[in-house]
């Protein structure tokens, strides 16, 4: 057992466990008790931490699998194949949080069937559930050879991933287009709060303002889950893949910035940004944490080439995104709702424990399935190598 | 049937909450008095200054929470009543965050929890009834009747007599509501949402989700074309490796 490695592990378990301990008992509060007992959400602030981290935030950073996938299996990037199933598998477990998170937050989660028969083709949400739905499916259909490869029939085994294989460019195909749709639509879910969304982040462009933030930010989660398989969890894979990822990212958080900037001019609410109020410390905590210092860091060549550096700047990314999505979900809607929303602690334990269960997730799938290329794989460890 | 609309005349309320209390007793709420709408409050006469001031569903034309609500729980009705139909509705709250009126109320505090807002006693009007709240009203300040005629009798009002503010609210507020209301002092003054846009909040989404079908064409052509040619490209290179070598390391090629 590679955990008998580390002597603070001790240390992690204590951590697990506590996270879990809390997870349960906001589950027991969520579902027992009911929203009063487990969130402090209003008629003012329908939607809280949930919706923004656990909604927007969990799909928004699994959006490495479809950019990962496209790159090697569209695009051509070979050199990304070798680190294409870790992407999908991440993108794979973060919608799954983002299932079982919807089922804490919806009011009445036994229903959560109800869109594929009571259809509204005038909802955003209704888009929106309809392609998660697939494009979970999508995801179960792409990850699904690393745990059916390890069935002990053969024949079923052998049929199974010729069948996959002969599907994988279409599966990775409406991957890509789903995935689109439902990035951005998560923004315009906002649209309608016109006159309610602070003006900071009310655009009629939100819908490509959220597309094009998560796609970055999904390679950046994928890069630190890499970084720390390689680090923690012995995965063999030529981790210079990382600095090449990171030279995608970069010019995807340049576009993102420049229709960021443009977008501000033009709806001319640049004043805002200067205004004494607390929406404009949190506008330019999330504007230089997504993009100002990761894109003065990925200029280095130095950074890079650094995995470690590389793990830091993708994690302030990440940290720089989640702020992004509160401050539309949260911040923005503070001012119009008259009430000052804090999450329960209860919101938080849940949310976090499901994000634990994911990680743990991972860490056992790598551990335990191929999820990064084999030894015995020649030909895989050719590509990672050229 | 015409559509119908309710107006409220601010001037002529003298606050004594019949409305409410009528209100509730048509929907089986708890009688208490409330200070705001509540889960089990749909109307509440609020007082400002001097004013009484009633705050209900304001029954968009074009409702923001119908187009929100992804199950269709909400609609128009063509009588004029914005409905909800509780056995389709899964929680999910979306309608709360697309009011523009931030009227409906949450039942925060049960473990099946249910949205509650004005349904204009949609069942009443279906049996020819009045709304309880205007059948309630003692004074006139509520009046139910065609949306068309409301509008002419709150224009009319208007032009009679220079005290009244000269608009009535929610004619143009979101793209024009069923629910209108008259009133001698600025509307801001009285907590009514200050600017509303005024023009209909679901044609903000509707054009995003119009571009739908385009973005799945032409995407989906895009990436096709896209990996047509990444195909193409790793074929010939494939071929000409062939060529130079000999033919053994042609197992990745895809069929």
């Amino acid at each position: 057992m590679p955990n008998l490695r580390f002597p603070k592990i001790t240390l992690w378990r204590v951590l697990v466990t506590l996270i879990f301990a809390t997870g349960l008992y906001a589950t027991y509060a969520r579902f027992l008790q009911g929203f009063a007992a487990s969130t402090n959400l209003s008629d003012a602030v329908p939607w809280g931490l949930w919706v923004g981290l656990g909604t927007l935030c969990g799909v928004g950073l699994s959006a490495g699998g479809f950019a990962v996938a496209a790159a090697a299996y569209i695009l051509g990037f070979e050199r990304y194949r070798p680190v294409v199933r870790a992407a999908v598998l991440i993108s794979f477990l973060g919608y799954l949080t983002v299932v079982v998170g919807m089922l804490y937050e919806l009011g009445l989660p036994w229903r959560v069937w109800h869109p594929i028969f009571m259809w509204n083709r005038h909802s955003v949400l209704f888009e929106v559930a309809w392609c998660v739905m697939l494009y979970t499916t999508v995801l179960t259909l792409e990850f699904s050879p690393a745990l059916l490869e390890k069935l002990p029939w053969k024949r079923a085994r052998e049929w199974y991933l010729r069948w996959h294989h002969a599907i994988l460019i279409e599966l990775v195909l409406i991957g890509v287009v789903l995935s689109s749709l439902h990035q951005s639509f998560l923004g315009g879910l906002y649209l309608i709060t016109e006159g309610k969304l602070y003006p900071l982040w009310y655009s009629p462009y939100i819908p490509s303002l959220f597309y094009l933030s998560a796609i970055p930010a999904g390679l950046a989660v994928t890069i630190m889950a890499l970084y720390l398989s390689a680090r923690s969890l012995n995965a063999r894979f030529d981790i210079s893949i990382l600095g090449e990822i990171s030279r995608l990212m970069a010019p995807l958080l340049a576009v993102y910035a420049l229709f960021r900037g443009v977008d501000l001019v033009t709806l001319g609410v640049l004043p805002y940004m200067f205004r004494w109020r607390s929406e404009t410390g949190l506008f330019w905590l999330e504007i230089a944490l997504f993009v100002l210092v990761p894109l003065a860091l990925l200029s280095s060549e130095q950074v890079r080439n650094n995995p470690q550096w590389l793990y830091w700047t993708c994690a302030l990314v990440v940290m720089g995104f989640i702020a992004n999505r509160l401050n539309v979900s949260v911040t923005g809607l503070q001012a119009s709702a008259g009430v000052h929303y804090v999450p329960k602690w209860t919101e938080m334990a849940s949310t976090i424990a499901i994000l634990a269960a994911a990680v743990l997730a991972f860490r056992y799938a790598v551990l335990y399935l191929n999820i990064f290329p084999q030894p015995k794989e020649r030909w895989m460890m050719k590509a990672a190598t050229d | 049937m015409k559509t119908k609309a309710i107006l409220v005349d601010i001037t002529q309320c003298v606050g004594c909450r019949s409305c409410e209390q009528a209100c509730k007793e048509a929907h089986g709420l708890p009688p208490e008095n409330e200070p705001v709408l509540s889960a089990t409050a749909l109307t509440v006469v609020e007082q400002r200054g001097d004013k009484f001031v009633r705050r209900m569903c304001m029954h968009c034309q074009d409702p923001a929470c119908a187009s929100a609500c992804p199950v269709g729980a909400l609609k128009k009705t063509a009588a004029g009543p914005v409905t909800y139909d509780a056995g389709k509705c899964m929680g999910c709250r979306y309608c709360m965050l697309a009011c523009p009126f931030q009227v409906p109320r949450y039942e925060w505090t049960k473990l099946a929890p249910y949205v509650k807002k004005c349904d204009m006693c949609a069942g009443r009007l279906a049996n020819g009834g009045l709304p309880a709240c205007v059948q309630a009203c003692p004074t006139g300040a509520s009046l139910f009747g065609d949306r068309d005629d409301l509008l002419a009798e709150a224009e009319k009002r208007i032009l009679e007599n220079p005290a009244y503010v000269r608009h009535i609210y929610g004619s143009e507020e979101v793209g024009g509501t069923s629910v209108f209301f008259l009133s001698d002092v600025p509307f801001e003054k009285l907590g009514f949402v200050a600017a509303p846009i005024n023009r209909s909040l679901p044609t903000l989404t509707a054009n995003a989700l119009a571009d739908v079908p385009t973005v799945v064409l032409l995407g989906s052509s895009l990436l096709f074309g896209l990996y047509w040619i990444t195909d193409r490209r790793k074929q010939v290179a494939l071929d000409e490796a062939k060529e130079k070598f000999s033919p053994s390391h042609t197992d990745e090629k895809r069929s």
